[in-house]
């Protein structure tokens, strides 16, 4: 694990005068699960295909287990790829699918069996290996897929979006199995997604990815809890984050629509008066009696989902809320609730956006 | 006990109704199906049978189509007397047209290749202005192109004749060929590229395959226009052994001292068919075939 997998030195691409990565530096260790997120257009899939050498790269540097692979064919890198749509080879059986960067390497017949054979039997697709790609269900198809990137035993795998065209409950079955084949082969593997809950159930490390920019690396639960910036709090998470327009008052208290509340912030560098935002995620915000430090809300809409419920609410200030409810007497819309947050969950961001601590 | 008698008496008088409604649908729908084909058929029915007429009888009104005192062979041998031989003809023909439908092939493969799929500087221009010799006519520009095949030495050639013919063929062919690669996804060949597959051997081990619809329509298109084709054949070429069938055919319906020998003139019509029928029914289960199931989404 410690060993250095996948170097990127200061990597930039432009599409003629337009530059969408702008010096991306990261490493990702040996046989980690590193998941890209980002909204469209963030330039994750640039950069993964970059990676793969599929996609020039304009400046920089990327090392494959200690090798300048930069300037290497695609083929030469080491790398195996799973594409969004699959991308399987129609007129072939899934067989030749699965064989056919072997034999373009012209790796030995019998060597080429046994690794088909292998993977195959690890994705449970030995009794389609006659069949064309056509003839097969869009889950069997991503596993063809995935078994043409162990055939090569890569060093590391690069998945873009490969569970995008599937349906829900296959993908939560994909996901798993994906996770399952992490653990069994030890690769290091990069994730390309828009979807958190792939992010965050996969990955050893997500990258957050805006405009071109790694907004934050770290740990999924690093990520989650403690967001770099405005953008990662209000990315990650499902609703998102609640951010609300706050003063800061001084001495680690902030008034939010009307209402005081402490925050575990120094304030360094801080104006009395200065304007801020706080935030604090949907998950987090428990309905309470009243008291000191919590904020009056108007419920405009409830969302029953069966094991919860989420309370769309406008504060005294106008500006919109999202609780969510897990247990106690019903609530509906148009009544007023009182809605506090851990003291320890409660996150303020400078004007720049920046988390402050 | 009768009300479900009278139910299954009803359910079974029901569905006997349906069944002669649809067998009435079928084979109304088989019977236009057969006189279509009849009305498309029968010209080509009738050349044949007219063909195997006696000498005698070729010359006479032609009906009935058919042969009536037996089969016989006189028209083709008929028509073998005219010129340098059908077979020095057909072989001609079959010649310049296979040699045009492999050179445009090839050619119009690796141009649609490189349309689809490669940068270049003013690509589309050039795309454009090949396209755009589609409006001109061909025959304004055969004395021109009389003079560079004679400056060429090409000139009573049947190398330089089918020269002319893939030129003529190309700029539909091109088209044709960029659409079919554009129709291939990227990520297919990106995989390629992946696996180990450049340049060529991703040309031909993986897009070929893919875009083998549009080679066939692009071969039968060639291959037709090239043994159709009439007016450069008779301009360029100048002595008798070189002619292809359409130049022989003309001979043949001219006539020899104002009698036309219409048995010679069915045999020949029947001669110039077969190939096509042949190139169609081998060409056409690649040009109907929808390759690209499966291969995405």
């Amino acid at each position: 694990m410690h060993e250095t997998g996948v170097v990127l030195t200061d990597i930039r691409k432009s599409f003629g005068s337009l530059e969408v990565i702008h010096g991306i530096d990261l490493r990702i260790a040996e046989g980690s699960f590193v998941v890209f997120v980002g909204p469209s257009g963030c330039g994750k899939s640039t950069l993964l295909r970059m990676i793969a050498g599929l996609e020039e790269v304009t400046d920089g540097e990327i090392e494959i287990k200690g090798r300048n692979v930069t300037d290497l064919d695609p083929s030469d890198r080491g790398i195996a790829m799973v594409f969004q749509s699959y991308a399987l080879y129609p007129h072939m059986s899934v067989r030749e699918n699965l064989a056919f960067g072997l034999k373009m390497a012209r790796t030995e017949t019998a060597e080429i069996e046994a690794r088909v054979k292998a993977a195959s039997a690890i994705l449970k697709i030995d009794h389609l290996l006659d069949r064309r790609p056509g003839q097969l269900s869009g889950g069997q198809r991503q596993r063809v897929a995935i078994g043409r990137a162990i055939v090569r035993k890569p060093d590391v795998f690069l998945f873009d979006e490969p569970l995008s065209n599937l349906d829900a409950e296959l993908r939560v079955s994909m996901r798993i199995e994906i996770a399952r084949l992490h653990r069994e082969l030890g690769n290091t593997m990069i994730y390309v997604t828009h979807d958190q809950t792939e992010a965050m159930t996969l990955a050893d490390k997500i990258v957050v990815l805006r405009d071109g920019r790694i907004e934050q690396a770290g740990t999924p639960r690093e990520v989650y809890e403690n967001p770099a910036n405005i953008f990662v709090a209000g990315f990650i998470g499902s609703p998102r984050m609640n951010l609300l327009d706050a003063v800061w008052l001084g001495n680690g208290r902030v008034r939010v629509a009307g209402s005081e509340m402490s925050v575990p912030v120094t304030g360094e560098g801080l104006q009395i008066g200065e304007k801020v935002s706080f935030g604090a995620r949907p998950e987090h915000l428990f309905v309470t009696d009243g008291g000191a430090g919590c904020i009056p809300a108007k419920v405009d809409f409830a969302e029953y989902l069966g094991g919860t419920q989420y309370l769309y609410c406008q504060l005294a200030d106008g500006q919109p809320l999202i609780a969510e409810y897990r247990s106690g007497p019903e609530i509906n819309a148009g009544s007023t609730i009182a809605l506090s947050v851990n003291d320890n969950q409660r996150r303020l961001f400078g004007a720049d956006g920046r988390r402050l601590t | 006990m009768t009300l479900s008698k009278m139910n299954r008496s009803n359910m079974s008088l029901s569905s006997r109704r349906r069944a002669r409604k649809a067998f009435r649908a079928e084979s109304t729908y088989h019977a236009t199906g057969v006189a279509i084909a009849l009305f498309f058929l029968a010209p080509f029915a009738i050349t044949l049978l007219a063909s195997f007429r006696h000498g005698t009888e070729a010359r006479l009104p032609p009906l009935p189509p058919w042969p009536a005192n037996g089969i016989s062979l006189d028209s083709y041998r008929s028509l073998d007397t005219f010129g340098a031989g059908v077979w020095q003809h057909t072989f001609n023909s079959l010649l310049v047209s296979l040699a045009t439908v492999a050179l445009t092939v090839a050619v119009s493969v690796l141009a649609g290749y490189g349309f689809s799929r490669y940068r270049f500087p003013l690509k589309n221009v050039l795309f454009v202005l090949i396209i755009a010799t589609l409006m001109i006519p061909f025959q304004s520009i055969l004395t021109p192109l009389f003079i560079i095949l004679a400056r060429l030495g090409l000139n009573n050639s049947l190398f330089g004749l089918t020269l002319v013919y893939v030129t003529l063929q190309l700029p539909f062919s091109v088209f044709m060929m960029r659409n079919a690669f554009d129709a291939v996804p990227k990520e297919i060949e990106e995989a390629a590229r992946i696996d180990g597959a450049r340049d060529l051997k991703l040309l031909f081990r993986v897009l070929m395959p893919l875009v083998l619809p549009g080679i066939a329509t692009v071969a039968i298109f060639a291959f037709l226009n090239a043994w159709n084709e009439f007016l450069a054949a008779l301009v360029l070429l100048s002595s008798n052994e070189k002619y292809t069938l359409p130049v022989l055919m003309m001979a043949v319906r001219a006539g020899r001292l104002g009698a036309v020998n219409w048995g010679a003139v069915q045999a020949g019509v029947a001669v110039m068919t077969l190939p096509c029928l042949v190139v169609f029914l081998l060409l056409q289960r690649y040009y109907m075939r929808g390759l690209m199931a499966g291969a995405v989404k």
